[in-house]
């Protein structure tokens, strides 16, 4: 469970995020939706302390994350990047394998654990285990970026943006592996995007944000059928076949 | 021919040697500094602008800096290179852990790797090949200013180019410079081999680069210690035959021998880090450090007597100038030259000042008397001693004769000033018999080996050969004799009990 509680982060004059409180449940899927610039990036990198907030507090699973070094905590946090962050001079096996290494596991159960992964996700051990990132397409890139944030069993996953630098039709297919990965059932995920229709597909709960602060937040319903204010009505406007074919798809 | 291959061997492995130690110690320096900077960016300006003054300071004066400071031989030589190669190493360093991307840098520390963990498991890999190629231009300045080590003892393929410089020996320079350009373009490749290693054997040349310099650094012998006394010649004389080889055919010398610029020469001997060394007999220096000649009593150094030579036409026009010029003739001896050339070059006066109260002293002065009959051109070559003749005949001339001067000193060496006279762009100039045989002349070997060390019949056959063959004419000597001298401080030569080269030749062989 990650709770945040009045957190705010300024860059100079300019209020990124603005006393944000919020809770995620223990395997619960959040997806923070919103505009450039609206603090969504800024909130997240703030949960694994890649930006430490100027006031306020989160806890991870009852623990404060300012109790520990940074560097274990991100160990236990699994990160997703919109352009994949891979490390150009690692193979996709050691790319995979990046943080079970740090945490010193045997190299017998990083193999057996990255292979899994990588079947799970589509990608050819045999053909892939030594290839480069730079030789594969975006698609699978994405798909080793998410391999990677799963490797070492974190309970925690933060996703940027995470299928929003592929064209609609990889995305689609990278997001529907996504979504059926059996691993994904016990994790607490928070998730940032500006795409209304991946966070309707993913959400249990959408955080609407604009200016750093917190429109609304509730279902996909509450959002769309029960706006709370104007910036939420006039967000989702126009939007009505993506909600459509979302509801038809449920049923 | 077979010595000097294995010279050029022994230079090129120097060279090596001299390049890689310094660049070792660059990367050892230059490596962490600009790690420091890149996370520093407000140090960084300061230390790059620094570095970068360093590489603005021409080669010869930082070698001219760092010799009151370490003296001659491989410490400022080293040193010197070491400071060239510190920029590229630096800039490139910091530009390259700068340039690495930052969404790459990002992820490393969110997949939770230390500060340390992703210097050495990312930024410094990644980095690499910018930080090789900084690597690969500071080799190549190495390679190229390593040259310059033979100036200050320290040896390496300069030895030969200066020599071929010194000697107007196109193929000796060529020996030096055609191995130093194949081993800026050779070792430009290997290393430009290692940079462009692919993500797969990166990691294992990362490994490999340390060794490398490590082996190529351990080739720099040191070129010090093997007998008690150490010599110090000029380039020039390294390859004559009235010099260094002369040294060794005639009075058997074994002497532990560098190769050094005579800039510095005087300076070191002085300073104890010599000797021997080879000078010039009337040089300033002698009486500043107090030097002793040692007497050449095997006549190895052929005379070299100064004296006007004028084109013979001018003579035989204006039949009052010879009698002139011939004024100076015997008044003065090497002691009295190098005292003159003592108080120009220590003492600063001008040559004009000099000339005037040496010819007031000697009672040959009179004013100018400003005539018209006409015009003589006095040449002369570039260094004090030259100037301070001209003036001397300047003034004997305006003085003593209706006739006009006008000097165009300072026409660079012997070659130049020569041509300038059978072309008749100046009418007289003074030369050394020894100069004039061995450079202008260049009889058979062994002709000038008949003639060496007989001052009149080196004098009889340069003047006889200057009339027939150039119509100039040779006028007396003036008395001194500035010939090639080995010379030691005049305490330990005392000491030593060494007056003759045969008895320093003796010295050297009961030490052994």
């Amino acid at each position: 469970m990650i709770v945040v509680n009045t957190i705010t982060k300024t860059f100079g004059a300019y209020k990124a995020v603005d006393a944000i409180s919020f809770t995620v449940k223990k395997g619960e899927t959040v997806v923070f939706l919103g505009t450039s610039g609206s603090g969504k990036t800024t909130l997240l990198k703030m949960i694994n302390r890649l930006i430490e907030p100027d006031s306020g507090e989160i806890l991870i699973s009852g623990r404060r994350i300012t109790d520990q070094r940074p560097e274990d905590l991100r160990r236990k946090i699994g990160y997703v990047f919109q352009n994949n962050g891979l490390f150009p001079h690692y193979t996709i096996e050691e790319n995979i394998g990046v943080v079970p290494r740090l945490l010193g596991w045997p190299a017998d159960r990083i193999t057996k654990r990255v292979t899994e992964l990588m079947e799970k996700l589509r990608l050819s051990p045999a053909q892939y285990r030594g290839a480069y990132p730079n030789e594969l397409s975006g698609g699978q890139q994405q798909r080793v970026g998410i391999a990677r944030a799963l490797a070492a069993d974190a309970h925690v996953l933060l996703m940027d943006e995470p299928f929003g630098a592929l064209d609609p039709i990889t995305r689609a297919s990278v997001r529907k592996d996504f979504k059926q990965l059996d691993e994904l059932g016990s994790k607490t995920i928070v998730l940032v995007t500006h795409d209304i229709q991946e966070a309707f597909e993913l959400a249990d709960r959408i955080i609407l944000m604009d200016g750093g602060r917190i429109m609304q937040e509730g279902t996909t319903d509450d959002l769309f059928l029960r706006p709370a204010n104007q910036y939420v009505k006039d967000f989702f406007e126009g939007q009505r076949y993506i909600y459509d074919h979302f509801k038809n798809k449920q049923s | 021919m077979h010595q000097q291959s294995a010279k050029l061997l022994q230079q090129t492995i120097q060279h090596i040697g001299l390049t890689f130690i310094s660049l070792l110690i660059a990367v050892l320096i230059g490596l962490p500094l600009g790690i420091y900077i890149s996370r520093n960016k407000k140090a960084a300006g300061f230390v790059l602008g620094f570095a970068g003054v360093l590489q603005t300071i021409p080669s010869i004066a930082l070698l001219g800096f760092l010799i009151p400071l370490l003296g001659i031989g491989p410490l400022p030589a080293i040193t010197a290179l070491f400071l060239y190669a510190l920029l590229p190493v630096i800039r490139n360093t910091y530009t390259g852990i700068i340039g690495v991307d930052p969404g790459v840098k990002e992820a490393a520390l969110a997949m939770g790797m230390t500060a340390t963990q992703r210097l050495f498991k990312v930024d410094l890999v990644l980095a690499f090949p910018v930080i090789m190629a900084g690597i690969r231009t500071a080799t190549v300045i190495n390679v190229g200013v390593g040259t310059l080590a033979a100036y200050i003892a320290a040896g390496g393929l300069g030895e030969f180019i200066f020599g071929g410089i010194a000697l107007n020996n196109t193929n000796m320079i060529l020996a030096g410079a055609i191995p130093a350009a194949l081993l800026a373009i050779l070792l430009d490749l290997l290393l430009s081999l290692v940079q462009h290693t692919g993500s797969r054997k990166r990691r294992v040349m990362i490994g490999v680069l340390p060794l490398l310099l490590l082996v190529f650094s351990s080739f720099y012998v040191l070129p010090f210690g093997r007998t008690r006394l150490l010599a110090g010649f000029t380039p020039e004389f390294m390859g004559r035959r009235d010099g260094d080889i002369g040294l060794r055919e005639v009075y058997g010398l074994n002497i532990h021998t560098v190769v050094i610029s005579d800039a510095v020469m005087y300076k070191a001997i002085y300073n104890h880090k010599l000797d021997v060394i080879s000078g010039y007999s009337t040089d300033g220096r002698l009486k500043a450090y107090d030097l002793l000649v040692l007497d050449d009593d095997r006549r190895i150094f052929p005379p070299y007597y100064a004296a006007p030579v004028i084109r013979t036409e001018v003579l035989q026009r204006y039949p009052e100038l010879a009698p002139v010029l011939n004024k100076l003739s015997g008044r003065i001896n090497d002691s009295v030259m190098t005292l003159l050339n003592y108080r120009a070059e220590y003492l600063n006066q001008p040559p004009e000042q000099i000339a005037r109260e040496f010819l007031v002293s000697q009672g040959l002065y009179q004013g100018p008397r400003g005539g018209r009959k006409g015009v003589i051109r006095l040449g002369s070559k570039i260094f004090p001693e030259q100037y301070i003749l001209t003036d001397m005949y300047a003034m004997l001339i305006s003085g003593f004769t209706d006739l006009e001067v006008e000097s165009k000193t300072g026409l660079g060496g012997t070659k130049i000033c020569f041509e300038a006279l059978i072309h008749q762009q100046i009418d007289m100039y003074p030369e050394y018999t020894g100069t004039a045989l061995l450079a202008i002349l260049q009889p058979p070997a062994v002709l000038s080996a008949r003639l060496a060390g007989n001052r009149d019949s080196v004098y009889r056959y340069v003047a006889d050969r200057f009339q027939s063959d150039y119509h100039l004419t040779w006028l007396e000597p003036i008395g001194f004799n500035n010939a090639y001298a080995l010379m030691m401080r005049r305490s330990q030569a005392q000491q030593l009990k060494i007056r003759t080269i045969s008895d320093l030749t003796k010295y050297l062989k009961n030490d052994k």
